[in-house]
């Protein structure tokens, strides 16, 4: 983990009780808010929005990405920016979005 | 060749000669003369059914073989050539080469390598065993659905090509995760990555793409598979299913495939070039970027071979740029080349002949090309033979001949031996003049109306001449491969009198013996810069790093029989497939048990634990990040495929009768506190503390199992409600979707109790929380993986 010169040693046990309390948290939030009508208009993007800080929070904090090596982050990102991209490329030509048409 | 006192610990007690040496070799020269020998083995193969198609379309109307027969030559030829073949030439100079050129000892993983060839060649013999079988593949070597679905392609042909090229994606990817962490960590020092070699370059942009491109290719032959065995529906057009959702998974392998079969090829250019030039090459850096932008557009233009499956004029239009910008740095190279050749002092060898060779008929290649970047252009020549004339000018006069000038480049460093200049220069015009008699007709062909994967023709089309031009030609080729073959054995019959420099070299490989000893080098080599030896030699020489004190005992990886073995247990349970599930079980357990063993093999042995490299992290963190990065493509496929075919099925169960939510916001719950428990376990053990490093690992297995249990009766309910796998669209994409990602969890299970089990028994010490961890890792990827999963599958509205 201590891949980084200005990284902590270990992160603190309080460290990674509170994000695991946030992920609860907005876990609970993702699942109550496709109960709230009000909400629907918007849903999509706020489910996607609350999945991305979690996955977020898991990345930097439990697999210490933050704390790594350079490299490392641009393997991981570069990587999800690759699948990201195909996918939604994917989604796009199979027809799931409407930005290209048919 | 070892210095006096320099002890080489390990090697002593490998066998050096005989069968068993080379069963159980992890030495990265052996492994790369292994993946040479075999590749021109079945390019030789590859060769003979390309002789058969072309005597088949020498004449009109001629009946040597049947349609059938003939579309199995072409689709065996297709496969062969582009993985058992042109693949693994590149493979061979990769193992062989790349870690002299960084000036290691060898790759970060040799037994993994080991097990990367077992694997290939595993691959390569049950693709050609379907001869054996009466049934060889005969659906292209792109395999469009649905002409490889069971009802139109019942026997078992496509499943010889299903489960082949499994198991050789699977070498492929392990053997690019492994180059990827050898180049970033096992560096000399001061070999900075715009230091590295022009070919090393080449061999990193390669990995990448490999690793990023063969997960989707898997994941759509999984999806064929699951059709094929299960009745899964995603090549269904009746359930719904979309015929051009292959098309796109395996172009978008199928592209950069082109930049992994050709950028290996550019790389030994820009070494070739250099040196028979007497230069440095011209613009190194921008060369450097090209291969990179190349790698990065080359994911952006998939579709270009799609253009007649009517995308759209939006589509069309995104990827007739992206393909006409990908010419730019292809085209970049070729100058750079040229001005490197430009008032060089040039020594006009063979290799350099080859190379020379390959900057003008790849130059023709690209331009071929660049006209398929026009969708009305590209309309006119889909499936025509002028596409079949590109393709070659690309892949022989580019790759082949790139290899080939590899191959008398690199000859005297591999074997000690030189070839013979007068027999290699004729090898090279009486492949260049043939290569062009077979290849440059078939423009015309294509151009006046010829069918590609016809098996006759009429007279009378105007096509007789130039097919029977094209099939003189093809027997030219094959004497210009006899005449390369000859000179081998001619050289190996002769005495090994090559020097360690015998071309006045610019790269660290020159600077070790001809062949190298096994561990390359006595220690490790200075680096000085780019070209660092060709400085060392003629100066100036800026101050080098010091590099690491003369080891007085190297360590080199003991030779093991767990890759072999290993190899043999997943061959086995692939070709089960094809004849009985026990055999599948069979194989599948021995290729587990051997795993177990391969894994733990030196789990005690001081010696493997240290393993950090020049980025400063273990080996084993920066491969099991690589190997996440192309399971982000894995997943990623998987999802999309999910999100693509939502709301297409056209019988119910639908997600929105079926679907729990509240029960799979528990079973997310439990997997997300797992994720906390994994993390607290490695900081347990990273501070040594045995007792709460069992007791967190313990509980992570735990939570994953509950996790585990909740899908196991979400599956057995769904299968009650008449959800299965092939019952709908919804029902094969959420089963494979989710049910990879349990497989992914049961594994995480297996290795955390592995672990757990190390502990028990006193053998997971402090030095072994790197292992824990990568498990880590492994872990919370599982988790975020189902955090994307949750949200789009279960809570994302219809």
């Amino acid at each position: 983990m201590r891949d980084r010169p200005d990284a902590p040693a270990h992160l603190s046990v309080r460290t990674y009780l509170t994000v695991a309390v946030v992920l609860a948290i907005v876990t609970a939030l993702e699942v109550g808010v496709i109960y709230i009508r009000r909400l629907a208009p918007v849903i999509v993007p706020l489910l996607l929005a609350m999945a991305a800080a979690k996955f977020t929070l898991v990345v930097l904090f439990f697999m210490h990405l933050r704390y790594d090596v350079r490299p490392l982050r641009v393997i991981f990102t570069g990587s999800l920016a690759v699948a990201a991209g195909l996918a939604i490329a994917l989604m796009t030509l199979g027809g799931e979005f409407l930005v290209f048409g048919r | 060749m070892t210095a006096p006192g320099l002890a080489l610990i390990a090697t002593q007690a490998a066998p050096a000669t005989g069968l068993r040496s080379w069963l159980t070799t992890v030495d990265h020269k052996r492994i790369g003369i292994l993946y040479g020998v075999t590749a021109f083995a079945f390019f030789l193969l590859g060769g003979v059914e390309a002789l058969l198609i072309r005597l088949q379309l020498a004449r009109p109307g001629q009946g040597l073989v049947s349609a059938e027969t003939y579309n199995a030559l072409f689709t065996m030829h297709g496969t062969t050539m582009i993985f058992l073949a042109i693949m693994p030439f590149s493979a061979a100079f990769f193992n062989y080469l790349v870690p002299l050129m960084i000036g290691a000892r060898d790759v970060a993983f040799p037994r993994v390598n080991a097990l990367s060839y077992w694997l290939f060649l595993a691959g390569g013999l049950l693709l050609n065993a379907s001869f054996l079988a009466g049934a060889p593949p005969d659906a292209g070597w792109f395999g469009y659905a649905n002409l490889t679905s069971r009802r139109f392609s019942p026997g078992p042909a496509i499943d010889f090509w299903v489960l082949s090229l499994q198991v050789l994606g699977a070498a492929s990817v392990i053997s690019a995760i492994n180059f990827i962490v050898t180049i970033l960590n096992l560096r000399a020092p001061g070999m900075t990555l715009m230091r590295m070699p022009l070919f090393v370059w080449m061999a990193l942009v390669v990995q990448f793409l490999i690793v990023l491109a063969f997960p989707p290719i898997t994941v759509g032959l999984l999806f064929l598979m699951f059709d094929r065995f299960f009745g899964t529906r995603f090549y269904d057009v009746a359930a719904g299913g979309d015929l051009h959702l292959w098309q796109h998974l395996f172009w978008i392998f199928g592209h950069p495939e082109v930049y992994i079969l050709i950028l290996p090829a550019f790389g030994i250019v820009s070494e070739v070039v250099p040196t028979f030039a007497r230069k440095p090459l011209f613009g190194a850096p921008v060369v450097i970027y090209s291969g990179i932008l190349i790698g990065f557009f080359g994911f952006g233009v998939w579709s270009h071979h799609m253009f007649a499956a009517g995308m759209g004029p939006v589509a069309d239009t995104a990827f007739s740029l992206a393909t006409m910008i990908i010419a730019i740095p292809t085209g970049v190279k070729i100058f750079n080349w040229l001005a490197t050749l430009w008032g060089g002092a040039i020594r006009p060898t063979t290799a350099l002949h080859f190379a020379v060779g390959l900057i003008a008929t790849f130059t023709l290649g690209g331009l071929s090309g660049i006209m398929h970047a026009s969708p009305p252009v590209d309309l006119q020549q889909t499936d025509s033979y002028f596409v079949v004339a590109h393709l070659h000018y690309v892949l022989i006069g580019g790759s082949l001949f790139g290899l080939l000038a590899g191959a008398y480049y690199w000859w005297p460093k591999i074997t000690g031996r030189f070839l013979d200049e007068r027999l290699g220069k004729l090898g090279f015009w009486v492949l260049f003049v043939a290569f062009n008699l077979t290849f440059f007709p078939q423009h015309y062909l294509g151009a006046v109306g010829m069918p590609r994967r016809i098996y006759t023709y009429p007279p009378g089309l105007g096509w007789d001449l130039w097919n029977l031009v094209s099939t003189v030609g093809a027997f030219g080729i094959a004497a210009g491969v006899l005449l390369f073959a000859l000179n081998a054995a001619r050289s190996l019959a002769g005495p090994a009198v090559a020097p360690a420099d015998p071309w006045d070299g610019r790269t660290l490989e020159w600077r070790t013996a001809s062949p190298p000893p096994p561990h390359n080098f006595d220690t490790i080599p200075p680096v000085y810069g780019r070209d660092t030896f060709w400085r060392e030699k003629y100066g100036p020489r800026p101050p080098a790093p010091v590099p690491p004190s003369a080891e007085a005992a190297l360590h080199l990886p003991t030779p093991s029989g767990w890759p072999v073995i290993t190899a043999l247990g997943v061959g086995l349970a692939a070709g089960g497939a094809l004849v009985h599930p026990a055999v599948v079980v069979l194989g599948g357990l021995l290729a587990l048990v051997a795993a177990y063993r391969f894994a733990l093999e030196h789990h005690d042995d001081p010696a493997y634990a240290h393993q950090v490299g020049a980025l400063g992290v273990d080996h084993r963190k920066v491969a099991m990040w690589t190997f996440i990065g192309s399971e982000c493509l894995f997943f990623g496929t998987l999802i999309a495929t999910y999100m693509a075919y939502r709301g297409r099925s056209v019988v119910g169960p639908y997600p929105d009768e079926i679907l729990n939510v509240p029960v799979t916001t528990v079973s997310t719950f439990v997997l997300l506190m797992s994720s906390l428990l994994m993390a607290l376990a490695l900081a347990a053990a990273q501070r040594d503390d045995r007792r709460q490093t069992r007791r967190w690992l313990a509980g992570t297995a735990l939570f994953g199992l509950i996790f585990l249990g909740f899908q196991t009766v979400e599956f057995t309910a769904f299968v009650h409600e008449g959800l299965t796998l092939d019952r709908n669209l919804f029902g094969s994409t959420f089963f494979v979707l989710t049910g990879f990602h349990g497989a992914h969890v049961a594994l995480g299970v297996l290795w955390l109790a592995s672990l757990l089990v190390l502990d028990l028994r006193g053998r997971l010490r402090a030095r072994d929380a790197v292992k824990v961890e990568v498990a880590a890792l492994y872990w919370h990827f599982v988790d975020i993986v189902w955090i994307v999963i949750f949200t789009l599958v279960y809570l994302v509205p219809a």
